[in-house]
């Protein structure tokens, strides 16, 4: 037994001598480089964006892509130990170098106190010879860094703005609504238009991975990923690249022509070209515009401010999708396709077209204060006789529940049309019940039947946006289908070496559906549209399709709308210019709708804006314009 | 040898001089090198974990200055106590073992997994409290059957013995008491006499389900360990492989140890454990911090005072008044050495990572409570050996 027991120490001897070997081995022998290491150990998780995804229109052309930058960025954990003089020094060197107010270096690390290990930012996009010059005086510089990123680079520029819209940092607000889908604080979101709804494909997954940093904050080792970065997906739009460009062009031809003849508040407008089978849009122009590289790299606060002044008419609202208005007579084949599905009158219906109607005291008048005849409906869509849809808008008031409201409803309006960009806004279409939660005062709260007569006429409470102007002409060009307006055709995969790309969704709408219109009356409707842009003796965009070599049914609007123009504090009543209608007859292949904001007659301005992208689509000369006379 | 033991238990002195006798024949040394473990670990504890719990620096210290007290008074009382007496009750010690084991297992089931028992203000880990256990029931099996030590059946009876409460403390899962189980019964049969075929079937057969569970399972399709454990435990042969994921732990201990140097950061310049790159340094790495704060040099005193309680331990295995007592203080002096080595070794890259608290120095209850009752033990043997030799 005394054996065994000394067996036991000799064991005991051995492990206790293997630890002090092995403690001598790595303190003593190698303690200076743990020592080092130790001193380099700050292992930092990184997110590397991945490249975002690009937006194509439908012919492939790109609209929005990605180009190389370079981002500075301060890691506040490097300037802990600093004296404070060391700081300022470098602060008054790196300030002229970004043209960043030494100020806002002190502000950026007085931020990053909170959290010293995540950099913050201090400037993108910074030219080549800065770069260089900082990268070989790094050590100069400690606590700085310079990363290469991916920028947003916008081909079609102002063309498609508001459209394509634009990226930004993920705000505080947005991170929290969207955390568990793999957002992150840093990540670089769409913020509107096709980047915001798409920002799921077009981001891609981001790599996450470690490096060492020492504890001055600069990288040390090598970037490990545990996942590498996977690209975006690209964006395929509807859009037609050249008809955009046609439509933006034709909005400030249309902007341009209005102030011609003595509009000078004309100062914004909205297209939409849509395919009125599917919905597809091919073309959603909206002016004022403004340059999407102003959202590019380091956000200037005075870009942005010019975008937000009032004096400059708001350039990022996208005015097809979000803006509001009036439509006018636009509206006047939502009240007679009402009043024929409702047998408040027949095609064949005459009633009186003078120059005034009077009812409870109060007098309406009709556009054209010449014109003296009785007439059926046709010619009166075609020459907008308002005292017509007056006193269609009597029977109305006068009818049991509300028809007209109901099937302008399921024509579309007052509700949103379901566009794949947004923010979308539903309208309004005003009714009784409207009114009483709507207005305090008793007077308001009651429909007088002027409301039912201002609706006949798409004027009073009612707002639409052009886009639900553009998918109600769709339904009369198809013939009683209502369509989901959408800008995405598909979702590809970009592959390697020039490959066709792989889809990996196919963006299908829900198949049109039919409103239960009957067809008698939906042709008697287009007749009238038909006239309207083509019976040169009474057509109210006659002088303007009447001589274009394609067939072409359209409506003309003039709606009255209160706008806030400087130097009038209670806002001007101005006319807002519409033309809404499609091409070619026999069968329609493109709805256009056009809007001049301030820009008096349908006719005189909107109409000859239609015309121009039709003459694009078709591939024809723009017609000379005859003499006009319209509402 | 055995009369004496006899007489020591018929023939009962005057209480007085018994306890006289009994505190002159305590082995002194041993205590003292105790108490510096204990008060050194204090030290280090106080000094690692003072920005632990915001606003109060002293909230590790003063609890482990409790679990220090408790230990304490378990040392004296089971140094007080015969050895005899666990002998004879070693059956029912078993039972509660199994018992509590199996307590811990349904709790499991409920909670999720988990090592303790919850008793109000304390959470018992009866795992380690079977250390002892363990120690004393094979002990007193192997000294029963001290002529049939060479046979099979007697090897068997004890493998069988240790084996079941290994098995409940390996599924709990503690992948690392489960192998301490193991070492104590290798020591018992052979400090019993057990013959060095039969020790070395048995270092066999541990040796080929250690890889079975390693390596040949995992690599059927079978698992028996969580993969995460086989990483932990396998992770130190090649720590660059992966140094942020699994190795970590091993990869950021090493370079806190080695960072100490000869000297050492001191308390202040120790970033490993400031900055929180050591993972537990509170109970399983606090032996890293030591190092790192303390260097070599008080890296050493710490592994010399260990080295001169296992000293001790192997002289009171040598002059144990029976084969009970030798059985009982080789399996303390080696459940306490293999410890230390496996807790050392794993925070410098030579051992597994297996979750081993260093005994007397890591932060816990249940480990500091049970290293001081196994010191009692040796001290109780000691105080009996020399009782023994004197008369």
């Amino acid at each position: 037994m005394a054996v065994r027991i000394a067996v036991l120490g000799l064991v005991a001897v051995v492990l206790f001598c293997g630890l002090f070997f092995r403690l001598w081995a790595l303190q003593v022998i190698s303690g200076d480089r743990y020592l080092e290491d130790a001193n380099n150990n700050q292992v930092r998780t990184f997110r590397v964006p991945a490249a975002r995804g690009t937006i194509v229109a439908s012919d492939g052309t790109v609209l929005a892509a990605n180009r190389p930058g370079t981002q500075i960025q301060l890691w506040p954990a490097a300037f802990d130990d600093m004296p404070r003089a060391r700081i300022r020094s470098e602060f008054r060197r790196l300030a002229p170098l970004l043209n960043v107010k030494v100020q806002d270096l002190r502000k950026a690390l007085a931020q990053g106190k909170t959290d010293p290990l995540s950099p913050v930012t201090l400037k993108t996009a910074v030219r080549n010879f800065k770069v260089n010059y900082l990268l070989e005086r790094e050590r100069e510089f400690p606590g700085i860094q310079i990363n290469a990123i991916q920028l947003r680079k916008y081909r079609y520029g102002a063309d498609a703005a508001q459209l394509l819209g634009y990226t930004g940092q993920i705000s505080a607000g947005q991170l929290k609504a969207r955390e568990d889908d793999g957002y992150a604080a840093g990540d670089i979101i769409g913020q509107s238009g096709v980047e915001a709804s798409y920002d799921r494909y077009l981001r891609g997954r981001p790599g996450v991975g470690q490096v060492r940093v020492d504890a001055l904050g600069r990288i040390t080792g090598r970037q490990e990923f545990s996942e590498l970065p996977q690209p975006g997906y690209s964006v395929k739009l509807t859009i037609d690249a050249k008809l955009q460009r046609a439509a933006q062009n034709a909005i400030a031809y249309g902007i341009n022509l209005a102030r011609r003849q003595g509009e000078y508040y004309a100062d914004g407008g909205a297209i939409v070209a849509m395919n009125p089978k599917d919905g597809s849009i091919l073309a959603m122009a909206s002016n004022p515009t403004y340059d999407p590289k102003v959202y590019v790299g380091r956000v200037s606060e005075k870009n942005l401010e010019h975008l937000a002044d009032p004096k400059a008419n708001y350039p990022t609202l996208d005015r097809p999708v979000s803006g509001l208005y009036p439509p006018g007579s636009t509206f006047k084949p939502v009240t007679a396709l009402a009043a024929l599905e409702t047998g408040l009158i027949t095609p064949g219906t005459v009633l009186r077209c003078d120059p005034s109607y009077e009812i409870a005291g109060q007098t309406f008048s009709n556009w054209d204060p010449f014109y003296n005849a009785s007439i059926q409906l046709v010619p009166a869509i075609a020459m907008s006789c308002d005292t017509y849809f007056y006193r269609v808008g009597k029977m109305f008031y006068d009818a049991q529940g509300s028809p007209l409201q109901e099937w302008a409803r399921r024509m579309g309006f007052g509700r949103t049309t379901g566009v794949d960009v947004g923010p979308e806004p539903s309208g309004l279409i005003p009714t009784p019940a409207w009114r009483r939660q709507h207005f305090t005062h008793a007077w308001d709260q009651v429909w007088h039947p002027g409301d039912s007569i201002q609706l006949a006429i798409g004027q009073g409470d009612v707002l639409v946006t052009p886009l639900q102007m553009a998918r109600f002409y769709s339904l009369i060009a198809n013939g009683g289908k209502l369509v989901e307006p959408h800008v995405v055709s598909q979702i590809e995969e970009p592959s390697p070496n020039g490959q066709a790309p792989v889809v990996v969704r196919t963006v299908k709408p829900p198949p049109p559906r039919d409103v239960g219109l009957d067809p008698a009356n939906i042709s008697v409707v287009q007749e009238g549209l038909v006239d309207a842009a083509q019976n040169g003796s009474y057509g109210t965009s006659a002088a303007v399709f009447g001589a274009f070599p394609v067939s072409i049914a359209g409506k003309t609007g003039t709606a009255e709308k209160y706008q806030q123009i400087p130097g009038y504090p209670n806002g001007k009543l101005l006319d807002q210019s519409w033309w809404c209608g499609y091409g070619p007859t026999s069968n329609p292949e493109l709805v256009v709708c056009a809007l001049i904001e301030n820009g008096g007659h349908g006719g005189t301005a909107a109409a000859p804006t239609a015309m121009r992208v039709f003459a694009n689509y078709f591939g024809v000369k723009p017609t000379q314009l005859g003499a006009i006379h319209s509402d | 040898m055995a009369t004496r033991v006899v007489q020591d238990q018929t023939a009962r002195p005057q209480l007085s001089t018994e306890v006289g006798a009994a505190i002159r024949h305590v082995d002194y040394l041993l205590l003292a090198a105790v108490a510096g473990i204990v008060a050194y670990g204090l030290w280090v504890l106080g000094s690692v974990t003072r920005d632990d719990v915001p606003g109060d620096s002293g909230y590790y210290v003063t609890r482990q200055g409790i679990n220090v007290t408790l230990g304490v008074i378990a040392l004296v009382a089971v140094a007080a106590v015969s050895p005899l007496v666990w002998r004879r009750s070693r059956k029912l010690l078993y039972g509660i073992l199994i018992g509590l084991l199996v307590i811990v297992l349904a709790a499991d089931a409920i909670r999720g997994s988990q090592r303790w028992i919850d008793i109000g203000f304390f959470r018992f880990q009866p795992s380690e409290l079977g250390k002892a256990i363990v120690i004393l029931c094979v002990a007193g099996y192997l000294a029963e059957r001290a002529k049939d030590v060479g046979r099979m059946r007697t090897v068997a009876g004890a493998v069988g013995l240790v084996a079941f409460p290994a098995f409940l403390v390996f599924i709990e899962p503690d992948f690392g008491t489960a192998l301490m189980y193991v070492a104590i019964l290798g020591v018992a049969l052979f400090v019993a006499g057990a013959r060095l075929s039969h020790l070395a079937a048995l270092l066999a057969a541990a040796s080929a389900s250690t890889l079975a569970i390693l390596w040949m399972l995992p690599a059927a399709g079978i698992d028996v360990l969580k993969p995460y454990q086989v990483e932990r435990l396998t992770g130190f042969l090649n720590p660059d492989l992966d140094p942020s994921g699994t190795t970590y732990n091993i990869t950021q201990s090493i370079t806190a140890v080695g960072s100490g140097g000869l000297s050492g950061r001191g308390v202040e310049g120790a970033t490993q454990t400031n900055l929180n790159y050591l993972p537990e340094h509170a109970t399983d790495f606090i032996f890293s911090s030591l190092a790192e704060q303390r260097g070599f040099f008080g890296a050493s005193i710490l592994i010399l005072l260990y080295a001169l309680v296992v000293w001790r331990g192997i002289k009171i295995v040598a002059l144990a008044p029976g084969l009970f007592e030798a059985i009982v203080a080789a399996g303390v002096v080696f459940v306490l050495a293999i410890q230390v080595f496996v807790n050392v070794g794993m925070t410098i890259g030579i051992a597994p990572i297996t979750g081993i608290p260093l005994p007397l120095v890591s932060y816990g209850g249940s480990s500091m409570i049970v290293s001081l009752m196994l010191i009692g033990l040796l001290e109780a043997i000691h105080i009996r050996g020399r009782l023994a030799g004197r008369s």
